[in-house]
């Protein structure tokens, strides 16, 4: 049963920060349970203080929050641009870090550390206004996992004149429930001052993003967006495990499967085993011992990777901005992005590995572009961009010079037939549009040492506004 | 009404505004026909100009193709039906569905009725191997054009092709393209396959068994989404040359094609909410078809989807992936084993400006971890898995169960989260009054704000109660009406519970 450990309301001294709100009192309230019925233990942890998982009930108990709100962000050529936006209100040390900002529940519950989740009203309200991040606070969940996702409304202060409700799309999730799927005219949404906790499973790995749904060409514009991954059962594989025999065995857990073929057309938990393994049952693939990452449940090592790049292409119309922060009509048609970006930067600060703060207009500075996207590999290494696309106006053609990319997966699905054959591609260029997103390796194995560029091709977006310089770029070091 | 307006100036709650911006536009039950359309193998077509409507008002001008004659509707209109009859006027956007059948020969007799100013006008069938009438001297008769033969103002040109294998394409102008598509000279051919494949039963409202000769293409339902759009200065630009010469000989009409500002968006040839109204409505006489999918828990929904216009559109469709099956008609099989399809699992379709695809969708609430039901232990609600875990008739559901479909492996699950004060929540126009699936005599403590008084609901909680998605285009703009949210790309998608008939009877 789910435990509610913290639960306040009647906050009304707020009420001075939001004279014009409605509501007489506050109903923030956060949702982390340190147990649920899937997971009735708390975890153990092992000397490192990491958890060990519990082999009869698999994954563990993860929180988020999240405040939607407004913020300030700072554009490639200097000029502060402002923001609605989703702001850390838990995972503040890892956000800062340009990390996801999901903690385990013990983390989250545990009042004073750098990752807790903000619980008290006052707290939220302080950590919350003026807080928007671009993107908004990374999210990352293993397969198997529980996901409380809390989504506390602050209100946006520099527009008291807006009563906006928010909400998170979890957007390509998989069989989601019309409830928790963020869409405002088919659910709730939640008014300022108020607290919803999402709650979400973990079922097929993959690169998802997610954004606020209400008015959305307004809100995605304005900076509500952010990025969302799940990471696959086959990284917590044993050492000397049969990556093959392993996702045989995962497939047949699904009802009806027999672990070779999908159970149904779209593989619901499932991944077709790959030609090779069906002869056998294995695919000649171990887990090497001290463990490995891979994009997907791949059963052939196919999606292994060192290090990971999320890279959300986004882009920023500056005169949308302004009329969204100047009370006035909106214009949706002549609607033209003027700073192209990954992951809230134009080059060159994409190479900064520092997070970006921004004066707010009350004169505080504050975090506000914390995702610095400079890809390092080693020589012989391989890296997985998780590309996702939430501009909202344009198609992008992103182009690598040096380094072949490996798509190995459109829409958080492995590129592999029902028959179990890889459909992997290699290319210099992937185009997406708005709500698309594609999993990508570089492999530096024979590539000389250097500094090579991950650039759009749709060369009129390599500015920054008027500077003609910048854009949507970064750079790939090789050492 | 410009809604944007109305909201800075202070309306407390930006979704319900939206929500009254739609009340009254739309019809609460629908009549529909899945993908109407007409059926034959000759169609006499014209090309010729009317004026579309937008829900902000606006009449566009514009040219499309018609019946010239009366045609042989598919599906057929139900016998007493009290729905709105089907009908292909002179001008329609899109032009008539052409539904026809692998291996005929199909004749397509065009006239060309539109004004003198247009000039020559014709058909590109994409995807087939067309035979046009022979070019004719003299001021009448078929002329060659560029890319294929054309009719000139008054004359027909017949194009002859064999609907060599199944599939949803595309057809549209090939005269002066950049203009005549622009102004909705385009359409769809669908064809079907001769012998749908073994094992595959015909849904009620589909056209056919499986969408290709092949058993892995069953479906149950299936509904074509055309995405276009209007830049409507051009069609302004076009109307006044055609008025500025009534009688030929006319100069060809020169608009400003470039730079290009589309501020109409639209699917099947309407906007959100106009989209969601009644198939062959008298509201749209030259927008007669709609786009309001449907389905139940479980079903396979054939989506057949054109890109009709200059731009790309990323079609999102909430609630769940979809496997592509084909792409311009053609099968995407594995290249090892013909037996399985090759196609990509998508949760946003590229749209390609005249590429098709089609595509499997289904929705399940396969490991939600909770119960969309609102079952409990002890309520005597019944749930026996079948092979694949779901309560079906395989398993002994009558089909007329509340839960038929269900995935039994979470039967009994409360959610696990305590839901927020309902005073602090804005409830949506598609919102059943609950977290769950289907009608509910309680909410499991989930209590909401109603919708205020006057708002009608588009999902009835003590009717219909379905689970509501948004499918639009994810490059969000596009789902505004001429500067106005909402409007545009939208559409809901409902996952009706089984009990709930899905009724697209014409």
């Amino acid at each position: 049963m789910t435990r509610i450990l913290l639960y306040y309301r009647g906050f009304a001294a707020l009420l001075c920060l939001f004279a014009a709100m409605p509501v007489m009192a506050s109903s923030f309230r956060v949702q982390c349970p340190a147990t649920t019925t899937l997971h009735p233990n708390a975890p153990v942890l092992d000397v490192l203080g990491n958890p060990i998982e519990d082999p009869a009930h698999p994954g563990f108990v993860k929180c988020q929050e999240i405040s939607g709100t407004d913020g300030f962000a700072t554009m490639g050529d200097g000029n502060q641009i402002y923001l609605f936006g989703f702001g850390a209100l838990s995972g503040r040390q890892s956000i800062e870090s340009g990390l996801p900002g999901t903690q385990l529940a013990s983390v989250f519950n545990t009042t004073g550390s750098a990752n807790a989740g903000s619980i008290e009203p006052a707290e939220i309200m302080n950590q919350g206004i003026l807080a928007a991040n671009a993107p908004g606070p990374m999210m990352s969940i293993d397969e198997d996992d529980e996901f409380f996702l809390t989504l506390s409304n602050v209100g946006m202060i520099m527009r008291p004149d807006l009563f906006e409700q928010h909400t998170v799309h979890f957007h390509g999730y998989p069989n989601a429930s019309s409830f928790f799927d963020g869409v405002p005219d088919a659910s709730v949404a939640i008014n300022i001052a108020g607290s919803f906790t999402y709650y979400y499973t973990a079922p097929d790995a993959g690169t998802y993003f997610f954004h606020c749904h209400i008015t959305p060409p307004e809100h995605l514009q304005m900076g509500m967006e952010g990025q969302l991954y799940v990471r696959p059962r086959q990284n917590r594989l044993a050492a000397g495990t049969d990556l093959g025999t392993a996702l045989l065995t995962a497939n047949k857990k699904n009802p009806g499967a027999d672990g070779v073929n999908c159970s149904d057309i779209l593989c619901t938990g499932q991944t077709p085993l790959p030609a090779a393994a069906i002869a056998t049952g294995t695919s000649g693939v171990a887990q090497p011992v001290g463990g490995a990452k891979y994009a997907y449940n791949d059963g052939d090592g196919s999606t292994r990777y060192d290090v990971e790049y999320p890279i959300q292409i986004m882009g920023f119309d500056p005169n949308f901005h302004y009329v969204g922060m100047t009370f006035n009509p909106e214009a949706f048609v002549d609607m033209k992005d003027k700073y192209f970006m990954i992951s809230g930067r134009s080059y060159p600060d994409t190479i900064n590995p520092d997070p970006i703060s921004t004066l707010g207009a009350d004169g505080v500075s504050r975090i506000s572009q914390p995702q610095p996207t400079l890809i390092k590999l080693a020589q012989g290494q391989k890296a997985l961009l998780r590309i996702s696309d939430l501009n909202i106006t344009e198609f992008h053609t992103v182009s690598t010079v040096g380094i072949p990319m490996t798509v190995i997966a459109d829409s958080a699905r492995l590129l592999r037939d029902m028959a179990g054959n890889n459909l992997y591609y290699n290319t210099n260029s992937i185009t997406l549009g708005g709500g698309e997103s594609m999993d990508v390796i570089l492999d530096s194995s024979n590539v000389p040492k250097g500094t090579y560029f991950l650039y759009t091709t749709n060369l009129d977006h390599l500015s920054n506004d008027a500077e003609n310089f910048g854009g949507l770029m970064t750079e790939i070091v090789v050492n | 009404m410009n809604y944007l307006k109305v909201n800075k100036l202070g309306v407390a709650n930006r979704m319900i505004c939206s929500a009254l911006a739609i009340v009254g536009l739309l019809c609460a039950s629908t009549a529909n026909a899945e993908v109407p359309g007409i059926t034959g193998t000759t169609f006499n077509l014209v090309a010729s100009a009317d004026f579309t409507s937008q829900p902000d008002g606006a009449m566009i001008y514009s040219w499309g193709y018609g019946c010239g004659s009366t045609p042989s509707f598919l599906p057929a209109p139900a016998a007493g039906s009290a729905g709105p009859a089907p009908t292909c006027p002179t001008m329609q956007l899109p032009g008539p569905t052409l539904i026809v059948k692998e291996g005929d020969t199909i004749t397509v007799n065009l006239t060309n009725n539109l004004p003198a100013a247009a000039g020559n006008t014709s058909i590109i069938f994409s995807g087939f191997d067309v035979k046009a009438s022979p070019v004719v001297t003299g001021p009448t008769g078929a002329k060659a054009g560029l890319l294929t033969t054309e009719a000139p103002v008054g004359s027909t040109v017949t194009y002859t092709f064999v609907a060599g294998k199944p599939g949803t394409y595309a057809y549209y102008s090939g005269s002066q393209p950049e203009l005549q598509i622009e102004m909705g000279m385009y359409g769809a051919v669908i064809v079907l396959p001769a012998t749908p494949a073994v094992g595959c039963a015909t849904g009620p409202f589909s056209l056919a068994a499986s969408a290709y000769d092949h058993a892995a293409t069953c479906y149950d339902r299936e509904y074509l989404f055309q995405f276009g759009e209007i830049d409507s200065r051009i069609h302004e630009q076009a109307q006044a040359q055609v008025l500025a010469c009534p009688t030929a000989p006319c100069p060809q009409i020169n608009v400003t094609i470039e730079p290009y500002r589309p501020n109409y968006y639209i699917i099947n040839g309407r906007s959100m909410p106009d989209i969601m109204d009644t198939s062959y409505s008298a509201n749209y006489a030259h927008q007669p078809y709609n786009g309001n999918p449907h389905i139940h828990p479980g079903e396979k929904m054939l989506m057949r989807v054109i890109g009709q216009g200059r731009w790309q559109h990323p079609f999102h469709f909430h609630g769940n992936h979809a496997r592509v099956l084909a792409r311009d008609g053609n099968l995407l099989l594995s290249q090892f084993d013909p037996t399985k399809l090759a196609g990509p699992l998508e949760f946003t379709f590229p749209t390609v400006s005249g590429q098709s695809i089609d595509a499997i969708f289904s929705w399940t609430g396969k490991g939600l971890n909770w119960d969309v039901y609102n079952h409990k232990a002890g309520d005597a609600s019944v749930c026996i898995p079948d092979t694949n875990g779901y309560y079906t008739t395989a398993s002994g559901a009558p089909l007329t169960a509340p839960n038929y479909g269900e995935w039994c492996a979470d039967h009994n699950k409360p959610i696990p989260v305590i839901a927020p004060d309902p005073q602090i929540m804005a409830n949506g126009q598609w919102y059943a009054g609950t977290p769950y699936l289907g009608i509910q005599t309680s909410n499991g403590g989930f209590n909401s704000t109603p919708l205020p008084p006057g708002t009608l609901n588009q999902n009835g909680p003590s009717t219909e109660a379905g689970y509501a998605y948004m499918w639009h285009s994810h490059n969000e703009r596009e789902i505004t009406t001429n500067d106005v949210f909402p409007g545009g790309m939208i559409m809901m998608m409902l996952v009706d519970p089984n009990s709930w008939f899905i009724d697209e009877t014409l």
